[in-house]
This record gives structure tokens, sequence and C-alpha cells, in this order.
């Protein structure tokens, strides 16, 4: 059963991948004609002409958007307008600098998160409560890109305590199969990712802490947990067993919808910080009209996505028995 | 994605399982305010907010100047400085321009809070008016407006927003759109398992047995019983929509440098930081902080007030 | 369970801490580096893709040319020594060095010049870059042919200015055939072998280029990194951290916190790039607020009188600049003309009397100013001080300032922007005519006005194969022609802010070009 619905998950999303690629390419075509981006300042007008039917933008855009999904569907994703590289190649070398910012980032919003609610739910009323609530309450009205800045400022310059800007990569090495470079970047690593994941996750760190306060809260309120509580078990039995799993599901729900949040994070903190990742990469693309280097990394990231939901659908079925599939 | 079982799913601590108030009557209208005036957080978040939007409607009547009015001679001056008559012309001081900075931040909360409050309208109308007919009529159509609102999750919400605001340009009304556009999502499933729920009840069984119409019936019997989540989900929405407003200012992708929202005077005072002129981010900076803590808090209490169980925390 | 919180908070802590403290803080670049922060990324290493600065920077170091722009605006020798032009001086012939060589070892010669200029020209490769974009529609270029090992004809259709072409031909990438012939496309856009000073080692993209000097006992750095930072504040960090040695484009407020550091100084040089508004002539904007008004030409004079250009330069871009008296770089314009003064007084007399007086309300006639953002020093304030100036007079000026690559280059580069644009176009140290090439024909794709004056045009023509003297006195004229007739609001050359770490000793350049090969510690 659960690979049937595996198996009819895959066959949605190639719906909803159809569904993105048409409509990013909608809305890039309608800004009108890319050819200006890619000839010179000085090319006649024949130069144009001739750019624009090598670029295929002459044809009927319903023509170009299948010939693109025919490529597509041939794992030929087409070249990059500004690098004259293959499109997903291009995405694909820089997501792993992106997946460390991500996951990283996810890391702190959710494991420093889950330890600071509970103690907050725990504590609740007493100051201990109100400092963890008044410091997520900040952390959620911060504009990221500000945050970064300061962070840059007071950390990076005024405390001389973690590198400003720039990326060591760990991922890339690792999945390379040079295992032994990614063990020795992994310390540097880290030290460049501090400021820009906490940059990107502080929102989702504030949120997801008061989210498992209220849900602890919730819990423990109701009724098995009192019955638990009754029978004697000890308050650390009662919250692991019984009431943090179910305070997870929530949280587990978030981190599924936070993935395209923490994407916009990360285009404003790979910018601010520097990190050559698929953020800067796709902004500047979209910038500049690079429409195959855009659709590649919008397909990639629905892909992710779609994958990413998949398996936190699977853990929720664990994490709740109640719960089936469809 | 949808047919799963996070059809009701918990979105920023709205617990939505539940089936949500019943119709608010008047006695909830007076618990509600005395309820706001016992918890004194929410209610100074309401004071707060109220004056936000007091600035906001009459900023052209109080604020000392015309927001974009330069003075190249006069730009970067310390608040309170005072010229040499001993008159504080800029109490708040100036920026890289020599515009007064109190005229632009109480002229920015004119646009920061409608975009803000406009992108929530437009996606959380749209949301749970396509939630409903979801989850009213099921079937073929709910399977299209599921399977948009998965395509939309599945679109990294700032490439959306990046790519139309290049395609259409800057400007207050575009950016009101992409960023309600970006939130119907949410609206539409929330309202959506909501209106499952209440399909079958009682009352609603009672009102189609004796013939009326579906769209009353949406109306007037689902769309109360929708809507306690949808306004708690609201206000927190508010907030990361001034935010993300901010955010795109960074990109250079919000509204035009000559319209003056928090964000964007935010975003212009990084030159500005290492050579000193701190007023420049402070008070804007203070203005979203403000704004967006009280929004959160407010949401909190809407949320506490419209689910019984949470009561009292 | 509270043991094992703690446990999790504790070990996060305990990651962090060492991560922070357990390492030296600091990345800072060992006596044999050089670290340079650009704002944008290269987008290929392909030579004859070349278009931006940022890389034009690299290239001008992996690659040698036939003759060198220098930082005064002299031409020398590079990799040719000398050159003959023909009779009708449509043929220029250079004579190499002897024993040139690219960096894998092969012979450059003759041969390798031309196939670089036919690699070039060739439309099967569909290049874009300066090359052939910009530099073989300038001169004309039709062919290239070797005459022997040393000496190659490069076939143009036109006589021209000598060092206007000198200079156009030395922006050519000099490369060897037998390597490019045996690439494809993509892999020489990755690849590349040059024939300068410096090798191409590494490119991380959106990370870093690294290049090591090819001659040990040269001059110089011996490798060097040109990071990208994309945002000014962070790169301004990293030089005061002292992580980064040279910074381009220090933003005018925070030159004196990089002073005051003790780490770095900013240089400030009286930069080449043109900063002007333009009045746009197109019809198609003529239904346009205050379009019908600058067809006129002492509306267009009278504007001229409006903006306070010192005071523009003074705060906003932090420096004291001349304001131009034409498109010409100093010393190359016409020294008779004066640049106009800020006289707003005499501006709004002439507006009366060109038939524009106020209104009831104050106003003349309205009008639109463009303007980009983040591409010129300051632009999107620059642009806001002249609308607000230009609203002082009683024209009432509505500014809209665009994203430059997304939006504001496409439309200048159609055309389509006005009825007035502010806008920058580089220029050189090194000829007049490449500055007034702007407006080399009243269809020239950088003619972005649409500027129709058939005097100007004429003298342009008449330019060709004309002596020296000949020449200056045409450029005179024609300059003169401008000035009184100008399609430009004539602004200022825009200044270029390089922030400088005292640990090196280099002086940057007006062209805009970061050439380090002469950089050294500070003893």
């Amino acid at each position: 059963m659960m690979l049937a619905y595996i198996i009819r998950r895959l066959l949605q999303s190639v719906v909803v991948i159809i569904g993105v690629t048409l409509l990013s390419f909608l809305t890039l075509h309608l800004a009108g004609d890319p050819t200006y981006l890619y000839v010179s300042e000085r090319a006649s007008e024949e130069e144009i002409i001739q750019a624009r039917q090598r670029l295929g933008f002459d044809r009927p855009l319903p023509v170009q958007y299948f010939s693109y999904l025919g490529g597509v569907l041939t794992g030929n994703f087409g070249n990059s307008l500004r690098a004259r590289q293959p499109a997903m190649e291009l995405v694909l070398e820089r997501l792993p600098a992106t997946l460390e910012l991500t996951i990283f980032a996810m890391a702190i919003s959710t494991l420093v998160a889950i330890p600071i609610g509970i103690v907050a739910a725990i504590n609740r009323g007493t100051p201990l409560d109100g400092g963890i609530m008044l410091f997520a309450m900040f952390g959620q009205s911060i504009p990221s890109f500000w945050l970064g800045i300061m962070l840059i400022l007071a950390v990076g310059l005024g405390l001389r305590a973690l590198p400003i800007s720039g990326h060591v990569p760990f991922l890339e090495p690792l999945f390379s199969g040079n295992f032994q470079l990614a063990a020795s970047n992994a310390p540097e690593t880290l030290r460049y990712l501090i400021m820009p994941s906490i940059t990107v996750g502080v929102f989702s760190l504030s949120r997801n802490a008061r989210l498992v306060r209220s849900a602890m809260l919730e819990v423990l309120s109701q009724e098995y947990v009192t019955t638990a509580r009754s029978k004697g078990l000890g308050e650390r039995v009662v919250i692991v067993r019984h009431a943090l799993r179910n305070a997870l599901i929530p949280i587990v729900t978030m981190i599924g919808l936070e993935f395209g949040f923490l994407l916009s994070g990360v285009v404003v903190a790979e910018t601010v910080f520097s990190w050559p990742g698929v953020g800067r990469l796709v902004f500047n693309a979209i910038t500049q009209r690079d429409i195959p280097v855009v659709q590649a990394s919008v397909i990639l990231f629905s892909f992710l996505f779609v994958g990413l939901n998949l398996i936190i659908d699977i853990i929720y079925v664990q994490l709740d028995p109640r719960i089936r599939l469809r | 994605m949808t047919d799963t079982v996070r059809e009701n799913p918990t979105i920023k601590g709205v617990s939505v399982l539940h089936g949500g108030a019943a119709k608010p009557a008047i006695s909830e209208w007076q618990r509600a305010v005395k309820s706001l005036v016992a918890a004194r957080w929410p209610l100074l978040a309401i004071v707060l907010l109220l004056l936000m939007a007091f600035l906001a409607v009459f900023g052209p009547q109080i604020a000392p100047r015309d927001p974009n009015r330069q003075s190249l001679i006069e730009r970067l001056k310390p608040p309170m400085s005072a010229d040499a008559e001993g008159v504080i012309a800029y109490p708040l001081g100036t920026d890289a321009l020599g515009r007064d900075i109190l005229s632009r931040v109480i002229y920015g909360a004119r646009v920061s809070l409608s975009v803000g409050f406009a992108a929530v309208a437009i996606g959380g109308i749209l949301g749970t008016a396509l939630g409903i007919i979801a989850g009213y009529f099921g079937g073929a159509l709910d399977d299209v407006i599921m399977r948009l609102a998965d395509i939309q999750l599945a679109f990294p919400f700032i490439l959306l927003t990046i790519m139309v605001l290049v395609v259409l340009g800057p400007g207050v009304g575009n950016l009101v759109l992409v960023l309600g556009i970006g939130q119907w999502v949410t609206y539409a499933r929330i309202a959506r398992g909501q209106t499952i729920a209440q399909r079958e009840k009682e009352y609603v069984e009672a009102a189609r047995s004796i013939g009326a119409k579906n769209l009353r019936i949406m109306v007037r019997s689902i769309l109360p019983n929708v809507l306690a989540p949808i306004i708690v989900l609201a206000s927190f929405n508010v907030a990361s929509v001034i935010l993300a407003e901010a955010s795109l200012s960074f990109l250079g992708l919000g509204v035009p440098p000559t319209v003056p929202t928090w964000g964007g005077i935010l975003a212009e005072s990084r030159d500005n930081l290492l050579g000193g002129s701190w007023w420049l981010a402070v008070f804007p900076g203070v203005a979203i902080m403000l704004t967006v803590l009280s929004l959160n808090i407010l949401g909190d209490w809407v949320r506490d007030f419209l689910d019984p169980r949470l009561r009292g925390r | 369970m509270f043991a094992r919180v703690r446990w999790i908070l504790l070990v996060t802590l305990l990651v962090l801490l060492t991560a922070t403290l357990g390492v030296s803080a600091q990345t800072t670049p060992d006596e044999n580096t050089l670290v340079i922060g650009q704002s944008v990324d290269v987008g290929s290493l392909e030579p004859s893709l070349v278009g931006s600065r940022a890389e034009s920077n690299i290239f001008g170091h992996l690659y040698g040319t036939l003759y060198d722009i220098q930082s005064d605006g002299t031409l020398a020798p590079f990799l040719a020594n000398s050159y003959t032009i023909s009779e009708d001086g449509t043929e220029w012939t250079f004579t190499l060095n002897e024993g040139l060589t690219c960096h894998d070892g092969e012979a450059l010669t003759a041969e390798d010049v031309v196939y670089t200029f036919q690699r070039a020209a060739n439309p099967e490769n569909a290049f874009t870059g300066n090359t052939v974009g910009f530099v073989f529609p300038s001169v004309g270029f039709v062919d290239a042919r070797a005459e022997s090992d040393l000496e190659v004809t490069i076939i143009t259709d036109r006589a021209q200015s000598e060092p206007l072409r000198l200079g156009l031909l030395s922006e050519v990438y000099l490369h060897c055939k037998d390597y490019y012939e045996s690439l494809t496309l993509e892999e020489a856009a990755e690849n590349p072998v040059g024939s300068g000073p410096y090798r191409f080692v590494e490119w991380v993209r959106d990370d870093y280029v690294l290049i090591e000097k090819v001659d040990p006992e040269a001059p110089g750095f011996s490798r060097i990194v040109w990071r990208v930072i994309p945002e000014a504040s962070t790169r301004v960090a990293e030089l005061i951290a002292g992580n980064v040695d040279i910074v381009a484009n220090v933003p005018p407020d925070q030159v004196a916190a990089v002073d005051a550091s003790g780490v770095a100084t900013v240089q400030a040089v009286q930069g080449t790039r043109r900063m002007y508004v333009g009045f746009q002539f197109s019809e198609a904007f003529a239904d346009s607020p205050g379009w019908e008004a600058i067809q006129n030409t002492d509306v267009r004079v009278a504007l001229q009188y409006a903006i306070d250009v010192p005071t523009i330069c003074s705060t906003l871009l932090g420096t004291e600049c001349t304001r131009a008296s034409s498109m010409v770089n100093p010393p190359n314009d016409n020294p008779n003309l004066v640049p106009y003064p800020y006289d707003p007084a005499l501006a709004e007399q002439l507006l009366d009397e060109a038939g524009y007086p106020r209104g009831e309300n104050g106003v003349r006639f309205e009008m639109v100013l463009m303007g980009p953002r983040g591409r010129y020093l300051n632009d999107a304030n620059v642009v806001q001080a002249i609308g607000q100036y230009l609203t002082d007079i009683g024209v009432q000026t509505t500014v809209e300032i665009l994203d430059w690559s997304s939006d504001y280059l496409p439309r200048v580069r159609e055309k389509n922007v006005g009825p007035m644009f502010f806008l920058g176009t580089g220029g050189s140290t090194w000829s007049a005519l490449y500055d007034m090439a702007d407006l080399s024909a009243p269809d020239a794709g950088t003619n972005y006005t649409n500027w129709q004056n058939a005097e100007w045009f004429e003298l342009w023509d008449a330019t060709a194969g004309a002596t020296p003297e000949a020449e200056r006195e045409l450029i005179n004229q024609m300059l003169e022609v401008f000035y009184n007739d100008p399609p430009w609001l004539l602004l200022y050359f825009q200044p270029d802010f390089y922030g400088v770490s005292n640990r090196i000793e280099w002086q940057a350049r007006r062209d805009e070009q970061v050439i380090v090969t002469e950089a050294a510690l500070r003893p």
C-alpha cells in the first residue's frame, strides 16, 4: 500500500512539475524579447535578428515550450544563455553549497527550537518562559538581510570571531567521493556556515520555538497525559513518551512547508555572505532572463520539494498511527 | 500532495482540526474586550497597531515635511540636531539625500501597512473562497484547485515573486498582487479542511434539505465556521508580508526608491552604516519590529481567544 | 528527557564554540597572494565572450594583446612591437615579438593571431563579447591574414584614426590555434589557455577565480584570487578586516570608515565613464509628458543650467569633480568649451524665453526621468537628486528607477527610455574619437537618444583618413556642435573609489580596469 501511494504521488508530481515549468516559462517570456540581453551594444538590426533565430526566440511560444519540454523528457535541460554551459549542470554544481546552508539552517531552526520550546512550556509563566518567548518574538520581527549585515559588522568585523563571508565546501567533496577533503574541510565549513544559517534560520527558529511551546502546552493538558501522570509515571517519562511525540507533529508539518520559505532567506543570505549557491545563481538568471537556468532550478526545487514532502508524509504516519495514507 | 493526511495541517500554531468557534455573538465581543483588557500585552499591541494605522491614514496631515523633498546640503543630519537659530528642523535626522526621516517613516507606515494588509486580504479572500469551493463541491473541481495549490507550493515563493516583479516591474500594486497570490494556498488548505468537516454537519444538511442554494450555504453556514483559523493566520501573515517587502527592497525588487517604505528606508541605509549614520536604520527598523511584534502578539491572543482549550495560557 | 534536552543543547553549544574559537579566526591572505573583491562573477572564461568589466579585469592578466593600453592612456608595444599601415589605411600589418608562447607551451605566431580574429568573427560560434560586438564593428573588421611567422595583417573596410584603431585592436585577447581548435566551445569556456603574464588555475563559480604568475621572476604577486562579493557592505567589511586587498566601488559614504580603519585606504581616481542624462528624440515618446518641450534646443540648453553638478559630486559621490563640457574625457576634449555652470535663475529665464513659463501651480511642464539602480556609483540617489533640481525650476519631474539588468539595460538597448534618462557609457584615456563613437552614425546602436544633428554626422564621416591635425580640428568643431545642440544633459566623469589594503602598493587606473601586474607588498 505504501508503494502504491508513493507511485501515485510521484505521478502527481509530474503534473506539478509541468505546471511549474509552464508558469515560469510564461512569466519570463511575458517580459518581452530577451534577445537584447545577448547581443552586443553595437549589434545591427540584422545581427539582432540572427541572434534571435539562434536563440530560438523567433519561434511561436507554444513551439518553444513544447520543444523545451521534449528536451527535458530526454534529460536535456538546454544550455545557459549566458554561461553557454548545460543549465542543469550549472544548477547542480551550485546545489551542494545551498544544501549545506539550508540543512544547517533547518537544523538550527528545529534542533534548537524543540528544546527551548519544551523548556518554555514546562516553565510556563516564569521569567525563563518570558525570556525565551521575547527572544522568539524578536527573532520573528527582524528582516533577514538586516540581521545578516549586523552579524557581519558585529561578529565578523567587530569581534573577529567568525569569517565575514565566503564558503568552504563540504558536501561537494563528499558527493564527489573525496571524503578526506570533506572531513578536513568540515570545521572550516561550519565556521563559515554559522552566520549565514542564523540569518536564514532565525525566523523559523523563533516560530518553531513558539510552535513547540504551544503544542506542548496543548498536549500536556490532554487526558492521556493526565492519565499517564496519574499512573505515577515520572514527569520526564510523560514528556518524552507522550507529550513530545504528539508535539512533534505540527513541527514536522512545518518543515515540509518551510523548505520554500527557507529558500527565500537563502537568496538574501547568499548575497549578503557571498555564498556561491543556487539562490544567487537563479536570482541572477532571472534578472538576466537566462531562461534555461531558471527552468532548471525551478524543476530541481520542485523535485526536492515534492520529495521532501513525500518523506515527511511517511514520517508523519510513523508519528501518528491514527493517520492513514490515502 | 493534497489527498494525504495533511488536509488539516496545523499551521503557525493554528490548530484547525477542531471546529473553531461558533458565530460570534454580541456577548462574544464583550468577552473579547474583557479578555483583551485583562491581558496587558495584546492590549498594548492593539494600541500600537492603532497608532501605526493612525500614522498611515493621516500621514499627509501629520508628517512635518514632504517625504521626497531633498536638500543635499542638509544630508545625513543626526536626530535632534539644531540649526544656527536653535530650531530642530529634523527630529529624526535626514537621509543621504537630505530627506526628513520622520516624514519618511510616517509615509512609510502608509505603504508598508497597506502592502501588508492588502496582500493578506487578496491571498486570504482568494484562498478562503477557493478552499471552501474545493471542500464543498469536492470531486474534479477539488482536484483542480488542489493541484494548482500543489504547483504553487512546489514553486518556491521567492522565485515566483522575483520573476513576477522582474516582469511587471517594481511598484506597490505589483508587489501587493504577487505577495497576495503567494499566500492563497495556505488559506485554501485550511478553508478546505474546515469545510469538509462542516459539510456533513447537521445544520448544513438541514439547509440543503430546505433547498438553500450552494452559494448561500457556503457563505451563511460554512464561512463563519471557517473564519476563526483564517483570522489567526492572517494576523501572523501580515507580519511576514511586511518582512518580505523589506527583503525584496534589499534585493532591489520592492517598491521603487521614490516611494518610502520601512523596508526600503532600511535597505537604503546599509551603505551609510559603516559611516556611523545609525539613525537611517534604527527608526524604520524599530517601526518594522514594533509592528511585526504587535501583530504576532495579537495573533497569539486571537488564537488563544478563539480556541477555548488554550485559554488562560 | 531533560538530560537529553540538555545534552542536545550542550552538544550544539560545544560545536558552535569549537567552531568559532578553535581555528584561527581570520583568513588574511599570505604574502604571495593578492585578493581582489569584485561584485559580479565572470559569466564564462571564453576570451571572445568577454563583455563585463569583471571579465576584462581577469582576462587582462590571462591574455596578451597586440598593443597594451597603459594606465596613463598611452599605447605601448605588447605581443606586437610595431605596425605598418597600407596606403589606403584599411590594412594594418603588425610584427609580433619572437619566441612568444601560450601557457601550454604552444608557440604563438602570426597564424595564431589570424586564428584569434577569425574564430571570434566566425558566425557559427555566435560570440557576443566585446571583440565581435564592439571592436569589429568599430574598426570595420573584414579578415586577417598571416604574412609570415611574425607578421600579421588585419584587414578592415575603412581608414581610421590611428590611436583609435590601435586601442580598439588592443582589446582583442590573443590565443593559440592548436589548443582552441581541439576544444568544443563548451570546453573552451571553462579551460582558458592564455598568452598573458598570468595563467588560469581554478574557477569556482560565484565564489572565486584563481590565477598564478607564469614567470616567477616577473614583478607582481604569485597568485591572484578574484573573489565575488556581491554586497557592497560585505566587500568593505572584508577589506577592513584585512581579508581582501583591493575592492572597487567603495560606496562614497563608507570612504571615511575605510580610511579610519588603519587597515586600508581609499584611492579616488577620476574615471573615464561619461555620466549624462539623455534627451530622447524618438517620436515613439511623443505622447510622454515633456517630450515636446525637450525637442526645443533652447530648452535643452536651459536645463543644463538647472543641475548643481559640483554639489551632487561633493555630497553623493564624496569627491570634487569637474563638470563635463562634452562627451570627451579630458585632456582629449575641446579646451575652449566651458562647462555649463549651475545657474537656476538663468535656467528659469531661458525657459521663460523658450515659451515655457511657470503655470499657476508653478509648473512649466511635466517630465519623466528614468534611471537605473545598482549600476553606477550611487545611481538611484543621483537620479533622484537630478529630479529634485529639475522640479525646483518648475519642470515637475517624476523619477522612475528601474532595475539595471532586468529592466533598464534592455530598454536602453531598444532605445526605449525617456523622455529623459540617466546613463553612463565607458570612455577612454587614449582617444577622443573613441569617446565620440557613441554617436558614430544616426542609427548607431549606442545613439540611445536618436539624435539626428546632420552637421555632427557629416563631420564624423570627414574624420576617416584625416591627418591628426585635421582630425583634431574636426573633433573640436563637433564638440562645439554637441555643446550648442546638446543631446545630453552633461554631468560628470564618474569618479571611481578603490579600497586598497595598506599592506600593498598599487595605483588604481582611470579606465576602470584593475590591473595588478605591478602590485607589490609594501616594504
